[in-house]
């Protein structure tokens, strides 16, 4: 028993960040912009969450940080790709090594330190005890007791689908990603439509990155986002966008994560480690191959 | 051609510029830092050094380069570095071969190792569809993984105190001489023999302009998909050749990280130097000069030497950026000209 | 009837040297339907895309209500009252039909979110309002076209417009759409809206319209009343007066079928048919034409024979081989290929000339390589660059100059002699001499003729029937994918050629 619920508990953090980081690539995608710079927001936004925490000794400011920092990505990216209208492919590369070497910098300006950085005046992420759901056997264990980012994200699925297809901004950000033109033509520019799905993608990953460096462990190392942001694209281009499909591939990913773990008693660590990308790759041979008969009928 | 110079060498001086900011925000003295950096990474004693440095950012870079150049998105340079590099090892551990068999031996294995990763996403392309732009990225997570365990395991050297296999033997160690290391010498003859692939082969004129349009070059008889593969194979096994020259000139056994951000370093390389081979090479030599450099920078003006990374990023975003700006900007001036001849 | 918009001497060029529109004055006048004709790249497009803003006129006026006026953009077209239905459906497939009509102008409730009820209430009040036949909740892409023509024109409406323009409104509609879409209009019309339609049917222009502007080449030809009009008479106007034109062929007699076509037939994708049962033949020494409105089949017959798509039924020969599946090297063995769009298919722009020019040749002709084929002789590569400049009267810098820096004209002179110096048998000739001046039209003219007296065989694709009557020895007339006409040039002419091209039938009089 116990193992089965740490399976899924492991599962639930591993699934958090990815999860997170591909709501914001799915609204990117919805917009219909190559959106590969999760990677770069997210680990800007663990960065600048630990800075924040770190400063203000306070874990909301350390959230608040995280976002801003994201959204600073995000605000890059929004003027090279669609400012200055470069590759959005060569934008995101450039971002994502632009943020790893920035973070690793300031970690040693700011720090000096190397490697990483961890101190007890790191405010973390709490977790949340819900009253009597905890009290109820098995399913309160992992209904109750996760870190605050956990519930958020339950939150921001449901807020991106709502978002996404219940509102207006909704319906232009899909016309976005379906039409450019017809969107210009009917007098929406869809321009300014793209710049804000960049500007919520950096909420969404800033949030992630928080959880990183908040949350599941309370430091921030060199390259800590560590291809997640790799993963959740993978997420958003195999279910094509939909919020409640990405919840289901993030929560696969993070059960294959966190069976990796599993599966190091009997297998070597570094074989379960590849499992999330392997994964990936099973995922869209699936894809790639269900798309082939498509074509062909 | 002046154009094109022009633009690489006003974004370099921008970043250059930017860079400049941040130092003085800090409170740094960015003239000074500038030249340190400089004089650490060319000045005779050292410029021997800062070559044999570039030569994995040069190979990776050109990998990059002939890949974007044809079609292909191949951007699994870190995977098929490690690859070769762990396949250069292991036969540098079983087998030993007189010095002028052994070097040649092992970095052909090291581009079989490449090329064999690489070989397997151009076949999930080739088979199943499957976009190289993802495989490629997956399979350089699995390959990190895959070497690590075979240093930890099967390959590892007893006694030891962190994950690596033993040395390899010692023919197949890159002769040095002072500071300059004979990689550089493989590094020149690569880059000779891809040059004139590239721009001189009938299959390199083939690559290039399916590259550029590949309707065209389809109509025009050319076998796009055997293209493709032989270039998938070929960027695969320079990288591997990186790989296996980082081992045989540096620590002359496989430790963790080897790899480090090499790779990655000759993706942007491929970027800024618009997959232009020539330009590849000296990008690849100034990227190792801002590397090598910033060690010596940070010695004497104590600016960290991470600041080279950012201010590597800053200029592929403005030299690729003010590229394509440029081009719109001149292009839009050239029409305009034109139409005001006519309506004169 | 108060002129609603007035348009003054304008004045369009495309750099570098095509002129889409001479000083072209029209009025239109308030609630009157009023048709816009005349052939491919005669600028009926080109002047609507003005109006609407699509486009900025290199000179000219406009008025609109009788005040000057000029819009940036569509959408100030709009706001002003001015819409445009596209002939490529502007919609978003995936949508529902009342999601297309309200976006842009969604009713919202509190906090953004979309209100749907009131949405789907206020397109059924226009839908019924005008009497279209929609259900405001199928995806458009679900629906059929006439329909999604419903859709743009009530997305306009929605939008208080009272001056519609269409443009090639029944190209997308089958026999049997158009006569509920003409009520329609004229429901519209008779409301107080103005309708200008650009068409090249001359039955239906004659039954909707109350006047007709004729556009040929750039310039207005007249405007009429349509009570007035006649077919024969519209069809002189818009192609051109009946001249004998001075063919430049010597006689000959054609030799043996170097080139032929078997009850070709190809469906696409979508399951529309675009080929049906087409048999074309070209002998040695001969050229045959090929007439035709732009998209009835030509586009699938170039690509069917180079080989970017298969039949789905029929064959393909050259010079007797079976070339249907071959690989596309085989094919241009026998077959040299001048494209009609340029960038894409013709060359690559960013290579120099030299490269462009040697493609094909480098695997086909030995000259060009060295060590058995694998090396590249860019001597001889920049030989052949200085041969094809001398022999097509190219003017260009060098071989090394990137293809991008030619003009139009001379691009096109580069493509064409890489290709008609192939050994290739058979030329397949897509517009061959559009977007060029008169000079360079004349010169591509004579190396045709010249090909034509090498024996080779001809299969020139034209939108210009003045070109075909010059070159071609016999016409082929192709409508809604068949092949509607066979005819030896000589003996027939401009007007009966004209009018299988727009009817598919022969002209009765």
């Amino acid at each position: 028993m116990n193992i089965i619920l740490g399976l899924i508990n492991g599962m639930i953090t591993s699934a958090t960040p990815i999860l997170l980081a591909a709501l914001g690539g799915s609204l990117t995608y919805y917009a219909g912009i190559f959106n590969i710079a999760m990677e770069g927001m997210m680990l800007s936004g663990a960065f600048f969450g630990m800075l924040g925490s770190y400063y203000f000794h306070s874990w909301p400011m350390g959230i608040l940080f995280a976002i801003l920092g994201a959204i600073l990505m995000a605000l890059i990216f929004i003027l090279f790709a669609v400012v200055l209208k470069m590759d959005e492919f060569i934008t995101g590369i450039g971002l994502n090594l632009f943020a790893v070497g920035a973070t690793t910098y300031m970690l040693r300006q700011i720090f000096k330190v190397k490697g990483a950085f961890a101190s007890p005046e790191i405010v973390p992420i709490p977790k949340i005890d819900i009253p009597w759901i905890k009290d109820i056997p098995v399913v309160g264990e992992i209904l109750s007791g996760q870190n605050l980012i956990v519930y958020l994200t339950l939150l921001a699925t449901i807020a991106v689908s709502y978002l996404v297809f219940k509102t207006r901004f909704g319906l232009r950000l899909r016309a976005a990603g379906y039409n450019r033109t017809s969107l210009d033509t009917s007098g929406v520019s869809a321009n300014r439509i793209r710049v804000w799905s960049l500007i919520l993608c950096g909420v969404l990953t800033g949030l992630a990155g928080s959880f990183l460096s908040l949350g599941y462990v309370t430091l921030f190392s060199e390259g800590m986002s560590a291809g997640r942001g790799w993963i959740s694209l993978a997420a958003v281009i195999l279910v094509s966008g939909n919020p409640t499909g990405i919840a289901l591939i993030s929560l696969l990913f993070g059960f294959t994560d966190g069976l990796g773990l599993f599966m190091q008693r009997s297998l070597p660590s570094q074989f379960t480690s590849m499992v999330p990308y392997v994964a990936t790759l099973v995922a869209l041979f699936v894809y790639s191959v269900r798309l082939k008969k498509k074509q062909t009928i | 051609m002046k154009r094109k110079i022009l633009v690489n060498v006003v974004g370099v001086l921008l970043a250059f510029l930017l860079g400049a900011v941040v130092m003085l925000v800090q409170g740094y003295n960015p003239l000074e830092t500038y030249y340190r950096l400089f004089e650490y990474s060319l000045a005779p004693g050292k410029i021997a050094y800062t070559l044999s440095k570039s030569v994995p950012l040069v190979l990776t870079g050109m990998s990059a380069s002939v890949a974007f150049a044809s079609g292909p998105i191949n951007l699994g340079q870190p995977g098929q570095l490690l690859m070769g590099a762990l396949l250069a090892t292991i036969g540098g551990l079983y087998i030993d071969l007189p010095p002028l068999l052994m070097i040649p031996f092992l970095l052909i294995l090291a581009m079989l190792g490449g090329a064999l990763w690489s070989g397997v996403a151009a076949l999930l392309k080739y088979w199943f569809n499957m976009s190289e732009f993802i495989t490629t990225l997956m399979l350089n997570m699995i390959a990190d993984f895959f070497t690590y365990w075979a240093i930890n395991y099967p390959f590892f050297e007893k006694n030891a105190n962190h994950p690596q296999t033993p040395f390899i033997a010692k023919s197949g160690w890159m002769p040095e001489w002072g500071n300059f290391n004979s990689s550089v010498i493989v590094m020149v003859l690569a880059f000779a023999v891809i040059w004139f692939i590239v721009n001189r082969s009938t299959a390199g004129y083939e690559w290039r302009l399916s590259g550029q349009n590949s309707l065209f070059s389809r109509l025009g008889g050319v076998n796009i998909s055997k293209n493709y593969l032989v270039v998938m194979l070929l960027t695969g096994a320079l990288a591997g050749l990186a790989g296996g020259l980082v081992v045989m000139a540096g620590p002359h056994r496989f430790i963790k990280d080897i790899g480090g951000n090499y790779a990655w370093d000759g993706v942007m390389i491929a970027m800024v130097a618009n997959s232009g081979i020539i330009l590849t090479l000296v990008f690849g030599f100034f990227f190792s000069v801002l590397q090598t450099g910033s060690l010596g920078m940070e010695l004497i003006t104590a600016v960290p030497k991470e600041l080279i990374q950012v201010l590597q990023a800053v200029i592929v975003l403005i030299v690729v950026a003010g590229r394509g700006y440029f081009e719109t900007f001149f292009a839009k001036l050239e029409a305009r000209r034109k139409m005001r001849e006519r309506i004169a | 009837m108060a002129d609603i918009i007035e348009m003054d001497r304008i004045v369009k060029i495309f750099p570098p040297s095509l002129v889409a529109l001479d000083a072209v004055s029209v009025k239109f006048s308030k609630g009157e339907i009023h048709a816009i004709v005349g052939e491919n790249g005669a600028g009926k497009s080109t002047l609507m895309k003005i109006l609407y803003g699509m486009q900025p006129a290199d000179s000219g006026e406009m008025l609109y209500n009788g005040k000057k006026v000029k819009f940036a953009d569509p959408g100030e077209a709009i706001l002003a009252g001015i819409g445009m239905v596209h002939q490529e459906i502007m919609l978003i497939p995936q949508y529902t039909v009342w999601e297309n009509v309200v976006l842009g102008y969604e009713p919202v409730k509190f906090g953004g979110r979309l209100d749907v009820k009131k949405a789907r209430e206020l397109v059924k009040q226009k839908i019924d309002e005008f009497g279209f036949n929609l259900n405001p909740d199928a995806k458009v892409e679900d629906i059929s076209v006439a329909a999604r023509q419903k859709v743009e024109i009530l997305k306009l409406l929605f939008r208080n417009v009272s001056v519609l323009i269409m443009d090639e409104p029944t190209s997308v509609l089958t026999p049997q759409e158009i006569p509920q879409l003409f009520g329609e209009l004229k429901r519209l019309r008779d409301n107080g809206h103005t309708i200008l339609f650009i068409s090249h049917h001359l039955e239906e222009v004659l039954e909707l319209s109350d006047r007709i502007t004729v556009l040929r080449k750039g310039k207005k030809v007249g405007t009429i009343k349509t009570a007035e009009a006649t077919k024969a008479g519209l069809a002189q106007m818009m192609v051109g007066r009946e001249v004998i034109f001075d063919s430049i062929r010597k006689n000959q007699t054609a030799g043996e079928v170097l080139f032929e076509t078997s009850a070709l037939n190809y469906t696409d994708p979508d399951k529309r048919p675009r080929l049906i049962d087409v048999n074309i033949q070209v002998r040695a020494g001969e050229i045959v034409g090929v007439a035709g409105v732009e998209g009835n089949g030509q586009l699938e017959l170039v690509n069917l024979i180079m080989g970017l798509i298969e039949p789905t039924g029929g064959s393909i020969k050259a010079v007797g081989e079976d070339i249907t599946r071959k690989p596309i090297l085989e094919k241009r063995k026998r077959v040299a290929f001048v494209p009609q769009d340029r960038a894409n298919m013709g060359a690559s722009i960013a290579a120099n000339i030299a490269e462009n020019v040697i493609m094909t040749h480098h695997r086909l002709d030995k000259r060009f390589t060295r060590w058995a084929g694998r090396i590249l002789d860019f001597k001889q590569a920049y030989s052949f660059t200085d041969e094809i400049r001398k022999k097509f009267d190219v003017q260009m810098s060098s071989g090394e100059a990137v293809f991008k820096s030619l003009s139009g004209g001379n691009q096109q002179k580069v493509i064409l002699g890489r290709e008609l110096l192939l050994e290739a048998p058979f030329i397949l000739l897509d517009q061959p001499t559009r977007g060029l001046d008169v000079g360079s039209i004349e010169y591509v003219h004579q190396r045709i003729i010249e090909m034509r007296a090498q024996k080779r065989g001809i299969l020139m694709i034209s939108a210009d029937l003045e070109e075909l009557f010059r070159l071609t020895d016999r016409i082929v007339v192709m409508h809604k994918g068949r092949v509607v006409a066979d005819l030896v040039t000589e003996k027939t002419n401009v007007t009966e050629v004209g009018y299988l091209m727009l009817e598919g039938a022969a002209y009765e009089a």
